[in-house]
């Protein structure tokens, strides 16, 4: 038998191309597969001590709900009550393992690395897009950086969080859902981008 | 022919466009509607009524408009019910009109006319009474194929059509004079504004009155107003967008006509868009709608409201007709006099119901050399298809015939006030302007202007610029501002007059759906006297316009016949939508193969490639079997994989079911009190069968757990449970027992799962695991579990089985789920392995006698399920009292057996219900049914699990599984649900 070869397939394998006018594109969309995840869920009684060993290995505070923090390649996103999504460019899979062996007794951690399939969308009109999908309100004051929310986008379950504008001054969101639903995700985002114009973006690193 | 273009008007001249109605060629403006257009190019008739098929013109200039409906655009596209009046004109558009046979000129259909006395209101009631035999195959056919209008096309909307939310602090509905103040004064402030209109036009009657607003043309002013609005960055503007209802939590429905005025949409663009939008407060300028009178022959094409002639003349440069005449009971009416005055237009008559009018009335039609009839009526009017005359009454009793081509009615002013009912407000009668103003309504409404009952021009400045600041301040803006502008006057004194009792030809109150004067009578005198059963008697106000010229003029001539004050009589309220909203619209893109999210395995792509088919479970989309060339039908398919599994090796995907992660010191506890067997000593490196049942003691969910450490386990569920079983654990851990130290969540998306089954099953996997792990019988016995590292991979095993074979789970995470079905492939080659689907499956769990979905149906118990033995005493769990009640032990309930034909290939199919032999097929023998059933290769028959009355004590007993709807009447035997390998030799093979 041949050496068995295995090659990953990211959710959006095939599946990312350019619609509608671009010139220039409303909203720009990158697939962010290379991020280590895990679910962090605090042991009971035990979310004082969680914050301060998180604040003592990575300077990050846990945020609170509707919240998402990061420092030194660490993101914690609030989903839920005492549950917490942590995203790190580096790690792959053993990130959750060595960040349960940092929290002992502290919180039960779960790799979700491949649960997820996430975009990042960005670009002057990726607000529009958004509010073909999103019931939440995402003025700039509603939902600056820093915020995030557990919500639906397009009848499929997701998690919405935004990041620092990017260096043309638009907003950057990035969207989690599990990975199963990404043709029914992108179906209704190509759609929704089309009169918009979406590039994929898949130059820069971060 | 009489409406003409005259020389003034906002159009636009330079953009001429081409289209048809009717198949005939005609050309318009830009800025024109349908209506205009066809008025100016001399048509009078536009369609036919619903019930006499009277000929119809135009009425109104907007939504309001009862008669002119026609079928726009062709094929696929067309759309019937649209209202002429607000339908903006487009290069190309094409129209025709409906309810008429064989064309609108000469329509057989207005025989219905003749029969008009029978016709009358309650008609339907009376006439199809009886026989009761008659209605559903003779009367209802009949009268489904005479109702309606126009047609729908019966071919799907090629459009795409989306939904949208927004957020503002205030939302403006309508964008006259009290909008634009509104608008103006809150955007101003800095509150984030939606301003929305239905029109394409934006500024109210600023563009269809020749206003002063400031100096300049009203709706020169409305230009600049509109400019400066769409300048402020916290302001959005919508033209073309109906708010079309008010909903909880400060909600409101808007539909966006985003190409509706193009032949078809752009490329990318929807039809339409469907908004839904927060508001924290709303400020309604939704203006008011003239309301007819009610005179012998008022349906006449050629009879209009004034207002409607005026918007025709000030916006589109149409007149209407040659010789207008005006009917009015207000001052408004004379203003439609001049207007046609000033351009250039012949006013044959003004015939003023008011006793007395204002000398400076008197003094005008002195000047301008206008016949006047003043306290006098119309009561009749003549001509074909378009008006020709109409007999005026006199003060004194003499009668006069006019001839004219147009009369312009003003019975004065109904406030628009229906967003103010959509939430339970009930309108006020004032009888300081003869009309329902807003009553109570809910607080984040604020109304201003017309819609207020606020007529006057300034009027609705002033009130419009007070609502948009206090809108905006009670949203948390201050600082807005509106200066207050200098504008032309206008009058709107008037004394209400309903309907002309003197007239003896019909007299229309709700005109598309023919409601007379005579069928309010008739209703007022069998009885049907409230407003609420005077529409349902009649039908006032149920047509596509939902009353919003005839309601009140209804009720108001019930109120006259039954002497009550119109504060008593009241009036009936709407719903939404305010203006008919097409289905599409909320359907949005949803629809189709797209109608919900479709969920696809990691190996989905791979399994088309080896030819898959694909069942839904749930959303997920599952492999149901892998036909190969040659096959000949699927029975054959499933057969070859199921010989292929017990003969040698398979795999299946079986990533769908629910996997949850549950960790925490308490992790074994919990699951003792939610399975109905004990975890909590399950040990590290070990998984167990567990039964779920709910709280009402019925079987919920079933599946293996596996523990990997103390304080970690890994939950397996069904596919179409994975969700439910998630949320019951969710309430179970933060409702019920809050005191464990115990967290869960959903691993199901991370990790791709297969089972591996069969004989040669362990061969494969050491071929394809080499080095990683050790999976001999004595490494890794039946039940046994690991985690381990496959190629730096984290990988997990499961030595469980569904099929009954030697057979292993094996997980790995999910973005390699494609590569491990390749690898499970090449290193299966020589066992010659096959993927199998879940119909091979289904056919196997059968064979084993394994529930699933179909035995587990949420009426069973564990003891049904052959389970009564694993609940254990010792213990408390989810479900355990209630599943002692009496009838949950009855020791009568049907129970799972297995069956199997006693002639081997005849047929036995679910949901037959089992008979004992020779017993008639009535319920009262019913002794349960079949639950599954498949033909096993193995077995070398059909067999099947059933639910049968003590039938674990009836092993041997030949019975009937009788199926009266599929024609099905199979004896069969009663046995045991392990029909394949029941010692279980093969698991530990």
């Amino acid at each position: 038998m041949a050496e068995i070869q295995l090659t990953s397939v990211e959710a959006f394998d095939g599946l990312l191309k350019p619609v509608g006018d671009l010139r220039p594109a409303g909203v720009k969309v990158r697939e962010r597969s290379t991020l280590a995840l895990a679910t962090i869920m605090v042991r009971k009684g035990k979310r004082a001590d969680l914050a301060n060993r998180i604040d003592d290995c990575f300077g990050c505070a846990l945020p609170d709900a509707g919240r998402r923090t990061e420092a030194n390649d660490l993101a914690l996103v609030s989903t839920g009550p005492g549950t917490w999504l942590a995203c790190s460019e580096t790690g792959g899979y053993a990130f959750s393992e060595s960040f349960a062996e940092m929290l002992p007794g502290l919180a039960s951690v779960t790799d979700q690395s491949d649960a997820f399939a996430i975009l990042r969308l960005s670009g002057p009109r990726v607000k529009a897009v958004l509010a073909k999908g999103v019931f939440l309100d995402l003025d700039d004051a509603a939902f600056p950086e820093g915020r995030a929310a557990a919500t639906q986008c397009g009848h499929v379950g997701v998690t919405l969080w935004r990041l620092a504008n990017d260096a043309a001054g638009d907003p950057v969101y990035e969207v989690a859902m599990f990975r199963s639903y990404a043709d029914s995700f992108w179906h209704w985002l190509s759609t929704s981008a089309a009169e918009y114009g979406l590039t994929v973006d898949e130059t820069s690193s971060v | 022919m009489s409406g003409y273009r005259t020389k003034g008007g906002i159009v636009e001249r330079e953009h001429r466009m081409s289209f048809t109605f009717d198949g005939r060629d005609y050309s318009g403006f830009a800025g024109d509607t349908l209506a205009s257009a066809l008025l100016a190019s001399g048509e009078t008739l536009f369609g036919r009524s619903f019930k006499y098929h009277r000929p119809r013109g135009v009425v109104a200039a907007g939504p309001e408009e009862p008669n002119a409906l026609v079928e726009m655009r062709k094929g696929a596209r067309r759309e019937p019910n649209t209202k002429a009046t607000v339908t903006e004109l487009y290069d190309g558009l094409e129209a025709s009109s409906q309810n008429r046979f064989p064309s609108l000129k000469y329509d057989v259909g207005a025989v219905n006319s003749l029969l008009s006395p029978f016709f009358v209101a309650g008609f339907y009631y009376k006439t199809f009474m009886w026989p009761a035999s008659f209605w559903e195959k003779i009367y209802e056919p009949a009268i489904r194929r005479a109702a309606g209008l126009g047609h729908a096309s019966n071919e799907a909307d090629p459009d795409r059509y989306e939904k949208a939310y927004a957020f503002c602090d205030v939302l403006v509905i309508g964008s006259g004079p009290a909008g634009l103040a509104a608008a103006l004064a809150a955007g101003r402030s800095g509150a984030r504004v939606i301003l929305a209109d239905e029109d394409f036009a934006l500024g109210g009657r600023l563009n269809a009155e020749r206003y002063e607003v400031n100096g300049m043309a009203g709706h020169a002013y409305a230009a600049r107003a509109v400019e400066e609005l769409r300048s402020l960055p916290n302001v959005t503007v919508m033209p073309r967008t109906t708010v079309f209802g008010a909903y909880d939590g400060k909600e409101f429905g808007l539909i966006e006509r985003v190409a509706d005025h193009l032949p078809v949409p752009l490329k990318h663009q929807p039809r339409q868009r469907l908004w839904r939008v927060v508001a924290k407060r709303a400020v309604l300028a939704s203006g008011s709608y003239e309301r007819p009178i009610a005179f012998g022959g008022n349906d006449r094409p050629g009879v209009m409201l004034a207002s409607a002639v005026r918007t025709y003349l000030n916006r589109y440069g149409v007149a209407p007709g040659r010789r207008v005449s005006v009917f009015t009971t207000s001052d408004d009416g004379w203003q439609t006099a001049r207007d046609l005055l000033a351009a250039g237009v012949d006013v044959a008559a003004v015939v003023d119901a008011r006793p007395e009018i204002s000398p400076a009335l008197t003094d005008f039609a002195s000047r301008e050399a206008v016949r006047r009839f003043v306290g006098a009526e119309v009561v009749a009017t003549k001509g074909r298809q378009a008006l020709s005359a109409i007999t005026v009454i006199d003060k004194a009793g003499e009668p006069h015939e006019i001839a004219t081509d147009c009369l312009a009615v003003s019975g004065g002013f109904n406030p628009n006030l229906s967003l103010t009912t959509h939430l339970g407000g009930r309108p006020k009668w004032s009888d300081a302007i003869h009309a329902f103003t807003p009553g109570s309504k809910p607080s984040h409404i604020h109304v201003a202007g017309a819609a207020n009952g606020e007529f006057s021009l300034t009027g609705a400045f002033r009130t419009g610029a007070d609502a948009g600041l206090e809108a905006a301040s009670a949203a948390g803006f201050e600082g807005g501002r509106f200066e207050s502008v200098k504008t032309s006057e206008d009058a709107v004194s008037l004394s209400p007059l309903w309907h002309v009792t003197r007239s003896r030809q019909k007299a229309f109150v709700d005109f598309q759906h023919d409601v007379t004067v005579f069928d309010v009578g008739l209703a007022k005198q069998e009885g049907f006297r409230s407003v609420e059963l005077l529409k349902r008697y009649t039908t006032l106000g149920m047509a596509t316009d939902q009353g919003k010229m005839s309601a009140v003029n209804g009720h108001a001539i019930m109120a006259a016949l039954t002497g009550k004050p119109m504060e008593e009589v009241g009036t009936t309220v709407s719903r939404p939508p305010h203006t008919p909203v097409t289905l599409a619209a909320f359907a949005g893109p949803y629809r189709g193969k797209h109608f919900q999210p479709v969920r696809r395995t990691a190996s989905h792509r791979w399994a088309e490639a080896q030819g898959a088919s694909f069942v839904e479970a749930g959303l997920w989309m599952r492999a149901d079997m892998f036909a190969k060339p040659g096959e000949s039908d699927w029975m054959e398919t499933v057969a070859r994989e199921v010989n292929a599994v017990r003969g040698s090796v398979g795999f299946c995907d079986v990533s769908t079911l629910g996997k949850i992660d549950i960790q925490g010191a308490d992790a074994g506890e919990f699951l003792n009190r939610v399975y109905i067997n004990g975890f909590g000593k399950l040990a590290v490196g070990k998984a167990r069968y567990g039964m779920m049942l709910r709280e009402d003691g019925f079987a919920f969910d079933d599946g293996t757990t596996a523990r990997f450490a103390e304080d970690h386990f890994v939950m397996s569920t069904t596919t179409a449970n994975a969700g439910p079983v998630m949320q019951h654990l969710e309430y179970c851990r933060q409702v019920l027992w809050p005191e464990l130290d115990v967290q869960i969540v959903s691993v199901t998306e991370q990790w791709a799962q297969y089972a591996v089954a069969g004989p040669n099953a362990r061969k494969v996997l050491e071929r394809l695991f080499a080095e990683a792990i050790d999976i001999s019988n004595d490494a890794l016995p039946f039940m046994g579990v690991r985690a381990f590292r496959w190629k730096g991979l984290p990988a997990r095993i499961f030595r469980i089985s569904f099929s009954g074979e030697l057979a292993y789970e094996i997980a790995v995470p999910t973005r390699y789920g494609e590569a491990l079905a390749n690898a499970i492939m090449e290193a299966g080659r020589e066992s010659n392995i096959v993927p199998y689907g879940t119909e091979a499956l289904g056919v196997m769990r059968i064979e084993k006698g394994h529930v699933a979905g179909p035995e587990l149906n949420g009426q069973t118990t564990a003891a049904d399920l052959g389970m009564g033995r694993m609940m254990s005493s010792k213990k408390d769990f989810v479900g355990r009292v209630l599943s002692g009640r009496p009838g949950m032990t009855d020791p009568d309930r049907p129970a799972v057996v297995g069956l199997r034909s006693v002639t081997r290939d005849e047929r036995l199919r679910a949901g037959s219900h089992v008979l004992a032999k020779g017993a008639e097929a009535r319920i009262e023998n019913d002794e349960g049914y079949v639950t599954s059933a498949a033909y096993s290769p193995t077995v070398g028959g059909w067999i099947g699990l059933g639910l049968i009355r003590k039938g674990p004590e009836r092993y041997g007993e030949i019975v009937r599984a009788y199926d009266p709807v599929r024609g099905g009447d199979v004896e069969v035997e009663i046995c045991s649900p392990h029909q394949v390998d029941p010692e279980g030799g093969r698991l530990h093979g």
